[in-house]
Order: structure tokens, then sequence, then C-alpha cells
């Protein structure tokens, strides 16, 4: 309360047209049919009722984590202040982010929001709080405030709600990008290694990249390595990472700047890609397109 | 000024009005009954992009833009940006981007790009020439009048260095200035 969580939350749901999840929405959401109106009072007020048994299979808990699980194949959804940081620990396609802000601009917020005093404010904050973290570590056993829980924490005292919105949409792109690679490599024996720093072998891929930032085209540095030849024991004998991946259109390219043994071997090597990797679409750079470029925009000098 | 040598008359004003009006009859057939923006890209479409909307043959709406690179302080690239940018809203209508070229493919994709942000039901571009070799990037080429090789071209709102837009037909060059 008062870190602007709630109106971030809120935001961002209506930016993505994606479903918000509370604490007090999940309970309409997920128990209205299976539970009477003194349970649904009971999951609201208390943390440890979650760990009894429902009427269903397992405890309430159990029950919540299957919806969600369920829910998550469907659609997808921004989830609130009941501790799905810790129900989605190890799914890749969470991002889980905290946000927080000193207690002053809290309190400030509060008393704002609320016409209340400071003492008061200190005190709604304080039983807020209270309760969040007893929820998180009675219900999950785990403590809200350890920052390995979360992929990004954002501290709002400086912040407005349009910027960590901003931040957050930009980061779930970028994951997505990311998780993209990682499944397609698993799926077809390709190597994915977009962890490596982008450290340009040569000035022409640093000028292309230049190019590219111009037009504002988003890419990746040899995202990936393709293997295209084996040995009889499936060791890789020969392998093609192209030098750059356009996330938004899809497309690996290839630098060629160099004297026609290695274009030959390149075109030999992006042919084999083709075929081995159905549907990748790789296209060369060559030379002479890529002088002019340069001389388009005068950085040869 | 340079007068520049052609080569050769590639394509004649004839054959440019008759890929025009097929290109128009297939865009009247194919956005007919939607809300359509037709989106000249300044200059070289500029005389593509006259003939074009005044042989399409449904209501649309039209209206251009241009890009260019502007001079940054911090790097001696400079940036890409739109130099006119379009006066109407484009949210929720179709739009048409017609381009006199597209080679690479990197000014039509900064285009695409920047439109698809403000929401467009749908983006589609029209070249009257495409280099499908040169081609880097695949932006969503709908029409395309004629696929060209790695040759120098004027006329027809095609420059260099602002010659040769306002012959009629599309003639080669001997090289570069």
């Amino acid at each position: 309360m008062g870190s602007l969580g709630d109106e971030i939350a809120e935001a961002l749901a209506r930016k993505l047209s994606w479903e918000q999840i509370n604490r007090s929405k999940l309970i309409t959401r997920f128990f209205a049919n299976s539970t009477d109106t003194r349970e649904q009072h009971l999951l609201n007020e208390s943390a440890k009722f979650f760990l009894s048994e429902s009427r269903a299979n397992g405890t309430y808990l159990d029950v919540l984590e299957r919806s969600l699980f369920e829910l998550s194949k469907k659609q997808s959804a921004i989830l609130v202040g009941f501790g799905s940081q810790i129900i989605f620990a190890d799914d890749k396609d969470a991002l889980h982010i905290r946000i927080i802000a000193p207690e002053k601009v809290r309190i400030t917020r509060i008393r704002r929001q609320f016409h209340v005093s400071e003492s008061e404010a200190v005190q709604v904050l304080d039983t807020a709080d209270k309760k969040h973290r007893r929820f998180v570590s009675t219900v999950f056993g785990a403590d809200l405030s350890d920052f390995s829980l979360y992929d990004l924490t954002l501290n709002t005292a400086a912040l407005s709600v349009d910027e960590c919105v901003a931040s957050i949409l930009a980061l779930q792109q970028e994951h997505e990008e990311r998780l993209k690679i990682e499944r397609e490599s698993e799926q077809c024996e390709s190597i994915d290694h977009q962890s490596d720093l982008p450290v340009f072998k040569n000035p022409s891929e640093a000028e292309f990249a230049k190019i590219l930032d111009m037009y504002q085209i988003d890419w990746k540095y040899e995202p990936k390595t393709f293997p295209v030849e084996w040995d009889a024991e499936g060791n890789v004998t020969l392998a093609f990472s192209p030098d750059f991946y356009l996330t938004k259109f899809d497309t690996y390219l290839e630098l060629t700047t160099m004297n026609q043994k290695y274009v030959t071997e390149k075109n030999k090597k992006m042919k084999k890609v083709r075929e081995l990797y159905p549907g990748t679409n790789v296209k060369i750079v060559y030379k002479k397109d890529f002088m002019s470029l340069i001389e388009r925009f005068n950085m040869g000098s | 000024m340079t007068e520049l040598k052609q080569r050769r008359i590639v394509y004649t004003a004839e054959d440019l009005q008759k890929k025009v009006a097929g290109i128009a009859r297939q865009i009247s057939i194919d956005y007919k009954d939607k809300d359509l923006v037709v989106v000249g890209v300044l200059k070289g479409s500029l005389y593509f992009f006259a003939d074009l909307t005044r042989a399409i043959d449904i209501p649309i709406a039209i209206d251009v833009i241009a890009i260019g690179t502007i001079p940054n302080t911090t790097s001696k690239t400079g940036v890409v940006r739109i130099t006119k940018d379009l006066d109407q809203d484009i949210s929720g209508r179709h739009v048409l981007v017609i381009e006199d070229i597209i080679r690479t493919g990197l000014t039509t994709a900064y285009l695409v790009q920047n439109l698809a942000l403000r929401n467009p039901a749908s983006i589609k571009v029209c070249s009257l020439l495409v280099n499908p070799d040169q081609q880097l990037i695949n932006v969503p080429i709908a029409y395309n009048g004629y696929e060209i090789s790695d040759t120098w071209l004027i006329g027809y709102g095609m420059d260099v260095h602002e010659q040769g837009r306002n012959l009629p037909y599309i003639a080669e060059i001997e090289k570069k200035i």
C-alpha cells in the first residue's frame, strides 16, 4: 500500500488487455462455486485457512495453485498481492516484479489518498504490510522481502506509474523474445547463447549495428548457432552463427564484407540452415549492399 | 548540374500506366467496403502515389509521410526520423503504404514499425519496384509492380541527387554520380 503497486498493475492490465487478479478477486474467481460465505470470509481474512482441507481434492492452497496453473495455460494475467511469485517461481513465462517505495513516501501517499493524519497513515501501512507479510510467510513459508523472488524491483519514490509500466512492458517484450529463441533452440538442436556479451568480431558488424539502431530495428548479436554438419558419431563438424537476429522481423542476417571465398562458404551454410531448420529466415548482407548503406550515411569516414 | 547518362528506358510511361491500373484494380477489390488510408512515402513515390490513388475506384483517404536522417549530437551516424508525419489518425483503419522502390527494406521496416504503434486495423505495403536479392527485411509487401535487379534507376519519382524524378518513364543510368 502506498507503493503504487495496485496502480501499476491496473495500468498494465489496461495496456495489455490482461485480467488483473488480486487477493479478493481470486476468492470470487476461483472459490465462489466451491465455498460458502463463511469460507470465503475466512479465505479473505485468514492466511492459515488456505492450509486447511477444502471440499475439493487437497487444501484451499492446492485448489488455488491448480486453478492458477489452469488459468495460465489459457490466458495471460497480472497477479497482485498474494504470493504468486512463489507459486510461479519456476515458470519461465512469468515475470516477478516488486514495487517498493520508502516508508515516508508511502505514508504521504496514504495520507493524501484516505485524508487521514500521519499517525493514522502509519497504522494503516503497518497493518497492511503485516497482513501481506503474514500471508506469504504462513501460506508459503517465504519471506516477502527476499530479493531472489523477483526479476525486477522498482522504487516509485522518483518513478511515475507510466515510467514503471513502460519499464515492465520493455522487459516483458525482451523476455518473450528471449524465451522464443530459447524454445526454438530446444526444439531444433540449435544452440542458444543469448547470454553472451555482444562483442563484435570486426568493425563492419559494429557499423551495421549502428545502421540498425538508426532505423530503430531491434537486434540481437549472434544469439544462436545452427549446427549444419555432423560426423558419424554425431559431433558437430560445421555450424553457422548468423551475426544478427532482427527480433521483430524474425530474420537472421550474416554480413559478408570479405573476399569471395568466404561468401561462397557462407552461402553454402545459409542454404543448409534453410534445409535443416525449415521456417528459419536467414539472409546475407553482401559487401556492395553494406558499402552502399555505409555510403548513404557517410559512415565511412 | 551534371547530366545523367541514360543507358536505356526500362519501363515506358505506357508500361507504368498499365501496371498502375492493374495494381489499383486489385486494391479496389481487396479493400472494398474498408476504411482505407493510402499513405505515400515522399518523395520517391510521388508520381506512383498520384497515379495509383486516382486509379483506385473505391472511396479512400490519402496522406503522405516523409522520413529522413537527422544529425545526432552524440553520434556521427544520426538517426532516422519522420520529417513529415501523417495528418490523419490511422487507429482502427486499414493502411496501405506506397513506396517507389524497396531495396534492403530498412526504411520500410522503420515506417511499418512506427505506424504499427498507432494501432491501425492492418498495414500492408505496395511498392512499384522490389529488388528481392537485396531485401534484408521481410516487410508485408502485398502489391508489387516489378522485380528488379541491382541497377541504378531514375524517373517516375526516383532520383539521383534530386535529378530525374520528373521523367515520365523509368530509365537505367550508367552509374551513380
